[in-house]
Formats: C-alpha cells, structure tokens, sequence
C-alpha cells in the first residue's frame, strides 16, 4: 500500500495536535509497512525520516500556519493566494514524483489547508481521497464569527473524501450536523500519545494550548483567582503562545493575581515535556475541543486532569476530571480538591496512567489501515 | 426434596447534595448534606416501578398457592425511613405480606453500613440492635437469620453475629470459600455455631443481572425452562438472593420479569420434589454438612467477590479511614443528630460510588451512582466529611 499523505505540520515544526498526530500516525504506518510519503510545507526546521517507508517531502515555502486566521497582520493581504499557491505545488510536486516512481493507491489530506490539492489529485489520478478533521473552522472560532470561506473548503473536501476520519464522535457529528455529510462515511479514530515521563511534582497547575478563543484560557484564569482565595499557594502556569496573550496577562493584572501566574509564552518541546511532568493538575477548558492531545500528555506524565465534557478526549477516556468551560466554580472545586486530597491525585495519576497504554498510534495506524482497506 | 429460598434484599441510600469545597466551614446543617428532592424522586420512581407492583404481585402468588410460596425480605432502616417519610402505604404492604405468614425477615445493620469492617466491633453490634428494634416495631418479630451488607462475611463477622443469637447468615457462595463444594447445601463457620446459607450466585445471577440480556444464551428466560435449571440442580436447597430492584426496576416491565415471578411458584410446584422455604425454615429443616473458612472478608459484589468494591482505590481507602476517625469524635460528643447523620454517611453506597473498578463492573457502578463518575463521588463525599470534621473540632 502507497499513500500520498499531504500536511502541513510535522514534528520538529508544530503548531497543535495535527503535527503530532501526523507524526505517530505515519511513522506507525511505516513500521506496519505501509510506504507513506509525507508532503508538507518547507520550514527552516528541516525534518526528515528514519524510516525507508517513511519520506518526508518538503514543498516550496509559505508563511501560513494552519491555525492561522486571514485577518491575522503579518499576512494580511496575501492570506488566500498563499494558500492556493501553495496548493497548487503540492499537486505538481505529487504529479512529478508519481512520473518518477509511480501511482499511490490513495491521497490522504489533514484539515483544511490542502484539501483543494487532495481534490485535484484524487481527480486526476483516479485515486480515493481520505481526509483526516482534527477541527473545523466552527473549533477554532470558538463557535463566534465562523468564516464562510474555511467552511466552504471544508464542506468541499468532505464532499469529494472516499472516506472521513474524525477524531472523536464530537467532531463526526459537527461534521453530520453543520456540513450535512452522511456518517456512513465517517470513521472516528481517536488520538494517542507517546508517553512523557513524570517529573518531581510540585503544587502547579498548568494550562497548556494556544492562547485562542478556542482554548478557553480565560476561563482558567477566572478559575484560578477563586482557588488562590482558598489555596493562597498554589502556583498557575499558562504555557504557550497566541492572539490572546495580552488580553489574559492583563485579565491577570485586573484579577490581582499576575504573581501567581506565569505566562511562559511558547516552549520547545524539551520544555513542554518538563511543564507536563511536574505539574500536580492540568486543565483543559477549551470552549470546542474535537479531541485534545495534550490532555493525554499530561496524563502520560502521571498529571491528572480536568477536561471540558465536550472535548472529544472526554468521550474516550474515564480516569479524568470532567467540567463545562464556563463553570469556574466547579472547575476551582476540582482544582482545589486535586490540590488538598492526595488520595484524589494519586488514583487519578495512577489509574489514568493504565488507561493512557490503550492510546497508541499503534492502534490508530491500524485503524487507519482498515480506512484505506475499506477504498481501496 | 429440593428447596427454593428467595430472598430480596430492599435498600436505598440516602444521597448526598452537591457539596463543593466553597461550602467547607460554612455552619451547614446536618440535613443539607442530604439531597431530599433527589432522594424522594428516585425512591418515588422505584416506589412505582417495582416495590408496589411486586408486593402486590407477590401477595396474590402466596393468596393462590395457599402460603406454599415464600420469600423473605431485608429492609434497611434507610429504606424504611423512606416509606416513612413519602410512602407509608408501601410499609403496609409490606405489612400485610408478613402477615400471611410466608413471609420471613432479616436482619443488617440498620444503615447498611461497612461497619462489620471497623477494628471495633462495637458500631456494627449497635447498628444491628436499631435494625432489631425496627423490625420489632413494624413487625413485632425478631429476625433469626442475619445478612451483612452485601453479604461482606469473615470468620470475625460469624463469630460476632453467632454471639448475638442469630441462627443463620447468609452470604455469597462463592468458589473462594466453598472450593470445589456446593453452594445448595448448609454450612457452618470453622469458629462458631451458625448456619450458613450460600447464594447460588449463577442461578441467581440469570435472574438479577442475565434476565433481559438478548445475547445471553438463555435468553428469553422463562418460568419453566428456569424451573427445569432448579430441578436439576443437587442438593437441600437453592438460595436466590438478589436485589428487590430486580423486578421492574434494574429490569423493567416491558422485559417480561413480571410475567416471569408470576409463573415462576406454579411451575416449581409443577416439579414434584421442589417446595419453597423461607430463610428460618431452610436453617430448622436442613444441617450442614462441611465448615466454611473466610479468614479474608467475601462478598457478593462485582467479579472479585470481596471487599475492593468498597476499598479497592486510596480514595476508598482514605474516605473509610476519615469516617472511621470522625466517628470517635462524633460518640465523644454526645451530640444525637451529628450521629444520625455520621451514620447515613457510613452508608456503603457512598463507597460503591468512589470506586474505580474495570469497564465490566463500572458499568454496573455508574448505573447506579449519582455522579458523574468515582471521582467526583470522591470529592463531594470527602468535602461532606471534611465539614463535619471542622465542626467536631
């Protein structure tokens, strides 16, 4: 089996769960011999592969990260050719490579950015196209204001996809219900992890995410301010980066809590590993979640956490504290109980670490194989 | 002869509210750990869907076959505060089914408590002698055969329940004790003299748990073909026990468990060496024939058939041990609704609720808990502790 898989962030460069996914995802699928060739933008992190299944092809260059939003300043302007542009290199950089070394059994797309390229290439190679929805522009907005013309491509490449897999039941009906696609050709295949190793804890609570509407960090600190009112020790860590930053460091400011809560702006992956490892709680608040991979690192980490109930990682997974994003109360219930009652930690920490072996990409590649079966 | 004892056990816990850590030290009473609405509307619920119907159906089944059918009950004082409280009709009814003298009852603890498992046995004595008490109020009769809760039974239970006069118990027949022994005969502890009565758990279990399961072989289960299993089975006596809630509640009308029970008496007494006993008669008709060594608490809950269900988890483990704790300071001081109160939360649904058993039996506890899972039941029922704690200091 040979699949064209076309996305648009792989590890070292990683914007969110896409990335990661695409990385477990195809060095899975490698190790279960099928040949993958990865088709991504250039970045001046170069990425390449250990594995003789597994090629990674770097495509031309552009400035547009998949979680971007056209409005967004630096790219003002020049937003919707940088995509189709960038499109259109994929096909021919696909097209030049199958005169070379022959056809793919199927063309397999991530999310939005390269469903116009996916579309093309299942046209004129007569392939199954397969796409991959980690979020829909309905997530990243946080359901406000969603933009007509990321819909208009998603509903397209949802359309023209042989087979569509979502990453939760969450994302599968979003897909039914706002897109109006038939959920007989919907797979739901949930994420996994490679585990992180438990650091010395120490009394932090961590959010960890893009600092977007979608994530809800806002909601976090809110509910920090009430358990600093009872647990005056207890240390909040924000850790990432995005349009949201200096509206929340001065919600911190207003709240009188900023000597409590860092903002660490964007960690390296060393980083990340560490904040994941010796932190005592980590929250997840996000407004629309269709999975929430770092919900699964954290526990990887022996980091027990609280979720929104409507993440699609909450229908998967048991040994998690469960909230809706806009109850901060119940949410700085749950903080401070994590924080007071050791018992509480340690079965969370413990009982979620046993859970966490069942999310393998092990387990998704072979999922994703009985998808390309299923086409092919 | 082969003799068929049906036992239900009739309990509800009485749940708690929603208690978050912003209500610790507040000066909350002690009825407003309590959730009375939601209690009342489940109780109610149950009430209509399976206690009523059921006494009444089992009423009649005694009516037609002249007392020849039996069955006994164990109500915990929980439940019975209940039919005070919302429905003291249901009280009558079940009034009017011991009367017709085929009806026996059992004694517990009063709160259905995990007291049996304290280092002192002094709680568990007390709480068994208010069930007594009630007993003897409603029914003016004194029960001769025990059930601890959940069947929980080790040699210390035995030696201690013996003490206090019982002649049988009863608890689950499993492989653990019995080895490669049946559980349709009588036995008796290794350290006192009682009669133990074993549940048969696989006949009772394609009742209580297997009856409306599509997949299950058996399925659909009728009287006759379930009395035919009965008929076939070796020994003195075949013990059912399984929860009250069974008929129309755990599986509701709509399955046939009603027609089932109806059929149930006229095909048994179809089989000529089949009768049914009442849990006094099986232990004056029958004597055991081996002994039975529990040095480790059994139990009839979930697949392990011990006490993890209840203790299995450090959150379990630590709530018991707060209890535990909170219960000398509550007797030091003297303080009568502090402990009526401390005794509603020695309840072992509270525990069943925080448990974090594997998918097959957590599916059984999540049907059954309040909350949205064992955690949260950890945290609102430690917070509730954690208040009454701050109170007694």
């Amino acid at each position: 089996m040979k699949i064209a898989m076309i996305g648009w962030e792989y590890p070292p460069f990683k914007a969110g769960g896409l990335a990661t996914h695409c990385y477990g995802l195809t060095r899975s699928l490698a190790d279960k011999n099928v040949k993958v060739d990865f088709y991504m933008p250039k970045t001046k992190h170069s990425t390449s592969s250990d594995k003789p299944n597994l090629i990674i092809k770097e495509v031309g260059e552009t400035e547009i990260f998949p979680y971007d939003r056209p409005d967004s300043k630096e790219i003002a302007g020049m937003f919707y050719d940088a995509v189709y542009r960038y499109n259109d290199l994929v096909v021919a950089r696909v097209k030049e490579n199958v005169k070379l070394k022959g056809k793919y059994d199927a063309v397999h797309c991530h999310d939005w950015l390269t469903m116009k390229a996916g579309i093309a290439l299942k046209e004129s190679m007569s392939i199954p196209l397969i796409l991959t929805v980690h979020s829909t522009e309905y997530d990243r907005s946080g359901w406000l204001y969603p933009n007509k013309w990321f819909i208009d491509i998603e509903r397209e490449g949802m359309e023209n996809a042989d087979r569509i897999i979502a990453v939760s039941h969450f994302t599968k009906r979003v897909i039914t219900e706002k897109y109006g696609i038939n959920p007989n050709k919907i797979s739901v295949i949930h994420n996994a992890v490679y585990p992180i190793s438990e650091g010395r804890k120490q009394e932090i609570v961590l959010f960890l995410g893009r600092l977007t509407i979608q994530k809800g960090a806002e909601f976090f600190l809110r509910a920090a301010g009430k358990v600093l009112d009872y647990e005056p020790d207890a240390r909040f860590v924000v850790a990432g980066s995005g349009d949201m930053l200096p509206r929340l460091i001065n919600q911190s400011l207003d709240m009188g809590i900023s000597d409590k809560v860092i903002f660490t702006g964007r960690l390296t992956e060393d980083e990340v590993n560490h904040i994941y490892g010796i932190s005592s709680v980590y929250v997840m608040p996000s407004v629309s979640e269709p999975f929430g991979i770092t919900a699964l690192e954290a526990i990887s980490a022996g980091t027990p956490t609280i979720a929104s109930k409507t993440a699609g990682f909450s229908e998967a997974f048991s040994n998690c504290l469960q909230i809706d994003f806009w109850d901060t109360d119940e949410m700085a219930n749950k903080i401070i109980s994590l924080l007071r009652y050791d018992p509480l930690r340690r079965t969370l920490a413990r009982e979620g670490k046993r859970e966490i072996e069942l999310f393998t990409w092990d387990r998704v590649a072979d999922k994703t194989i009985d998808v390309y079966s299923g086409v092919l | 002869m082969a003799s068929i004892c049906l036992y239900f056990e009739v309990h509800q816990p009485i749940r708690l509210n929603r208690f978050s850590v912003f209500r610790i030290g507040n000066n909350n009473s002690n009825s407003s750990y309590f959730d009375r609405k939601l209690n009342q509307e489940i109780f109610e619920k149950v009430a209509n869907k399976c206690y009523l119907p059921t006494n009444n159906l089992l009423l009649n089944l005694i009516n037609e076959f002249d007392g020849k059918f039996k069955v006994s009950f164990s109500l915990t004082g929980t439940f019975v505060e209940y039919c005070e409280q919302f429905l003291p009709e249901l009280l009558d009814s079940f009034k009017e089914l011991f009367k017709t003298g085929s009806v026996d009852m059992i004694e517990e603890t009063y709160y259905h408590s995990l007291s049996s498992l304290y280092d002192e046995m002094d709680e568990f004595e007390e709480q068994v002698r208010m069930h007594r008490k009630m007993i003897k109020n409603l029914f003016n009769y004194k029960p001769r055969v025990f059930r601890n809760t959940e069947a929980i039974f080790d040699n210390r239970i035995a030696k201690k329940v013996a003490e206090m006069g019982y002649k049988g118990i009863i608890t689950e027949g499993t492989e653990k004790i019995l080895h490669w022994r049946s559980p349709n005969y009588l036995y008796k502890p290794v350290n006192c003299d009682l009669k133990i009565l074993l549940r048969n758990y696989t006949l009772s279990d394609d009742i209580g748990f297997r009856f409306s399961a599509k997949l299950w072989p058996g399925h659909p289960l009728t009287a006759d073909k379930y009395a035919n299993w009965m008929a076939n089975n070796e020994g003195d006596l075949v013990n059912l026990f399984m929860d009250y809630e069974t008929f129309g509640e755990h599986h509701w009308e709509d399955t046939g468990i009603f027609d089932f029970l109806s059929h149930l008496p006229g095909e048994v007494f179809k089989r000529q060496h089949l009768d049914f006993v009442t849990v006094s008669e099986a232990t004056e008709r029958y004597e055991p024939v081996g002994e039975i060594d529990a040095p480790w608490a059994i139990s009839w809950a979930d697949e392990d058939r011990d006490v993890s269900t209840w203790l299995g988890n450090d959150m379990q483990v630590a709530c018991f041990n707060e209890l535990k704790n909170i219960g000398r300071k509550v007797k030091e001081k003297g303080d009568e609704d502090m402990l009526n109160t401390w005794r509603r939360l020695q309840t072992s649904d509270h525990l069943y609720y925080v448990s974090t058993k594997g998918l097959q039996d957590g599916d059984v506890h999540a049907y059954f808990s309040p909350y949205d899972g064992p955690y949260d039941g950890f945290i609102n029922y430690m917070n509730v502790l954690q208040d009454i704690k701050q109170k007694l200091d």
